[in-house]
């Protein structure tokens, strides 16, 4: 049975080239090559590999500038059937209230004319990191949403059931769910494949449709773009790195003096740690107001 | 097999040469298909620095047009000839530079090429990047009749083929078109580095008004250890092309680390001052075929022609490939348009691309030059030599000793005896002129 799935995809700077300024703490964008978001590298693969199992169609869409339209023939060229560009002046500034209210809408109207099965976005966008726009649209269109998946251990358009694996903090859950249902994927959710020469030929020639704020669907212009947006970002600034911390080397026997004399040499703080210690993070002590020293004790299985 | 498998006209690489042949048949009317290994066409490419464009005019008449990312004219060239611890700069430069087009341009090939690339694309061209070709695909009559890329389902028909694959010509060596690996007395390897600066300082520290002027320079002597190689310092807008290039075939016999040669250059007492304060924005080592007239490859056979580097079109003397590639991009894509209307694409008729070589500046450059190579290898104390004397001369000449002049300029003669006997002068001339063709 054919079965239709969206893939949300983001396109962003390459963060692993990318410089922040020090003074506006603002990335550098000029000269850093923009990317296919890489979760959404891995949440299309899954998709064709889907498609390739059960038939069906796989269709991508992006809010972004005119340049996304780049990210979305990468698309093509892993096996997308088609790409959809929603972009207009007055979707910019948006923030993922903004962001998963125009996707939820578009897909809505995508499942109008193709019911939907499956839903994939990236866990997070390696730009702004926030993880948001996945489940924000997912409640938006009422379907179950699954974050950090890992495996689709079994997937049956037919029963409209599926297996999904996804990490939690203490492990991995296994979740029986019924589709339709929106995943973010983590990147082993399927290894690229090297797409056929075929899809290079085809993805060569590839042009977007391009769906503005108005056609062919009609966004409330008070739910996109700066207007829908409420986020305010105060300010922005890039985290300094931690000094090192002193170290001690102290007699394994009488760890304490060495402490207290360091202490005293320093009595204003500066972190200080023992030598000798067998476990704990004696690199982020943190001295100033209140001195805490990490100062681990030979334990018996040494 | 598909339709959308078949083409006009294969062309493997997205470099001058491939670019060039494919815009001239896709401008005919023919369904050519173009493969770049790289992210994109330009992005595994490297060259000192300088565009000519007399070529490019050929390839895309009214090229200015078309915003070109071309980095300064260049408005003033020539060589600086160093010893250990001085220069003789000889610079020309002239207001005729300044004529728009100029000549020549300083350039950076990631940004060339793509735009090449795109003008590509214009004219109809597919340019399939992120595909390598791995192999040609023959015909039970050993006729290219395609080729085979490392994607899966990676195979493409034509009745043509163009090899443009840069020097490492492995498509070209698999067909016995080249024989065996390349030697390293042939291929040159060049280490060049990007500094980033602000514009005005590099046009305060190389006498430049704006962005309308620019230097080349090409460099021998010490930047070499005195071996036979050359440097080169190119200005770009915002940042200097700075580069040292050798035979291979040097950097093994004295054991030399190629960036530890371009470090000692960049430290030289004349070079240093000009990249004080630069940030370093790229680094990048390419091989040059350096084979001569007489090692080319063979350049057709059956269904197929080598253009560019694949084949050698190298001019050392003058700093020249790009220029060559793209004319013999030119000369192929002419041949495979004529091929196509008589439907002939046999060896016999693509030797047009071999004559309409022969009789431009293309062949008649390398066939002048054609000994170069030997003189390099048969005199490699030359630079050492001569570029050390012409720096004592100078010193001596400049310089008020208290003594006739008479008498210094016997020193100066006496100071070259000191260097090599009147006899290996005389070897040494008649080698250079033999080496330069004359």
């Amino acid at each position: 049975m054919a079965i239709h799935i969206v893939v949300a995809i983001k396109q962003v700077p390459d963060t692993s080239n990318v410089r922040i300024n020090p003074e506006t703490g603002t990335l550098i964008r000029e000269g850093v090559p923009s990317i296919l978001n890489p979760y959404e590298v891995h949440a299309l693969e899954l998709a064709v590999r889907l498609k390739e199992l059960h038939g069906g169609t796989v269709t991508v869409l992006t809010m972004g500038p005119p340049a996304a339209a780049e990210a979305l023939r990468e698309c093509v060229e892993q096996g997308a059937d088609r790409g959809i560009l929603i972009s207009d002046r007055k979707f910019a500034a948006a923030d993922t209230l903004a962001t998963s209210y125009v996707l939820a809408t578009a897909i809505q109207a995508l499942d109008a004319e193709l019911p939907v099965d499956l839903l994939l976005f990236g866990k997070q966008a390696i730009d702004g990191d926030t993880a948001q726009v996945g489940p924000g649209v997912a409640t938006r269109m009422d379907v179950p949403v699954l974050s950090c998946a890992i495996k689709v251990e079994r997937f049956d358009p037919v029963a409209r059931t599926a297996v999904i694996h996804r990490r939690v903090a203490r492990g991995i859950e296994v979740v029986n769910v019924r589709l339709p249902v929106l995943l973010t994927v983590e990147k082993e959710i399927a290894a690229v494949q090297r797409a056929p020469l075929a899809n290079m030929l085809r993805a060569v020639n590839f042009q977007p449709e391009l769906w503005s704020a108005s056609a062919p669907v009609a966004f409330d212009p008070a739910q996109i773009g700066i207007k829908g947006s409420p986020t305010i970002v105060g300010a922005a600034h890039t985290p300094s790195l931690k000094k090192a911390g002193e170290r001690v080397t102290a007699n394994p026997g009488a760890p304490a003096e060495a402490v207290a004399a360091a202490l005293a040499a320093r009595p204003h703080g500066g972190g200080s740690c023992l030598d000798h210690h067998s476990g704990g993070t004696p690199g982020e002590a943190e001295v100033s107001p209140k001195i805490i020293v990490w100062g681990v004790c030979r334990s018996p299985y040494d | 097999m598909p339709d959308t498998l078949k083409f006009d006209a294969i062309v493997v690489g997205g470099g001058p040469s491939g670019l060039a042949s494919a815009i001239i048949m896709a401008r005919a009317g023919l369904k050519v298909v173009l493969f770049e290994r790289g992210r994109f066409a330009g992005s595994k490419n490297l060259f000192g620095g300088v565009l000519y464009t007399s070529a490019i005019q050929e390839i895309l008449p009214g090229f200015m047009a078309k915003n070109p990312p071309f980095e300064r004219p260049v408005t003033e060239q020539g060589y600086w000839l160093l010893s250990p611890d001085s220069v003789v700069r000889m610079m020309h430069r002239s207001e005729q530079y300044k004529v728009e087009p100029a000549a020549a341009y300083t350039g950076l090939r990631a940004r060339f090429d793509e735009w090449f690339a795109r003008q590509a694309v214009a004219e109809g061209a597919l340019v399939i990047a992120k595909t390598a070709v791995i192999d040609v695909l023959r015909d039970n009559r050993d006729r290219v009749i395609g080729v085979r890329t490392d994607r899966p389902d990676g195979d493409v028909y034509a009745p043509v083929t163009i090899l443009s694959e840069g020097v490492n010509n492995l498509l070209t060596q698999k067909l016995g078109l080249a024989q065996g690996d390349l030697p390293p007395r042939l291929v040159a390897l060049s280490v060049k580095e990007v500094i980033g600066l602000p514009q005005a300082t590099i046009e305060q520290r190389f006498g430049l008004t704006g962005l309308k002027e620019g230097v080349a320079i090409d460099l021998f002597g010490d930047a070499t250890l005195g071996l036979p190689g050359t440097a080169f310092l190119y200005s770009n807008k915002t940042s200097i092309s700075i580069g040292v290039g050798m035979l291979l075939e040097m950097f093994v016999e004295h054991r030399l680390r190629p960036h530890e040669v371009l470090a000692r250059f960049k430290a030289h007492p004349a070079i240093r001052p000009l990249l004080a304060g630069g940030e370093s924005l790229e680094y990048g080592a390419h091989l040059i075929p350096e084979f001569g007239y007489d090692r080319m490859p063979k350049l057709y056979a059956d269904g197929v022609m080598v253009a560019g580097d694949a084949a050698g079109m190298v001019d050392a003397m003058h700093r020249e490939g790009t220029n060559l590639a793209m004319m013999a991009g030119k000369f192929a894509a002419e041949a495979a348009i004529e091929a196509h209307s008589s439907k002939d694409f046999s060896a016999r008729h693509l030797q047009a691309y071999r004559d309409k070589l022969e009789a431009s500046f293309v062949m008649k450059d390398l066939k002048q030059y054609r000994r170069m190579t030997d003189f390099l290898d048969g005199t490699p104390h030359f630079m050492k030599t001569y570029v050390d004397f012409v720096n004592d001369a100078a010193m001596r000449y400049f310089n008020a000793h208290d003594m006739p002049k008479r008498d210094m300029e016997k020193d100066i003669v006496r100071s070259l005896g000191k260097r090599r006997s009147f006899l290996g002068v005389a070897q040494d001339v008649m080698r250079l002129m033999r080496g330069m063709g004359l």
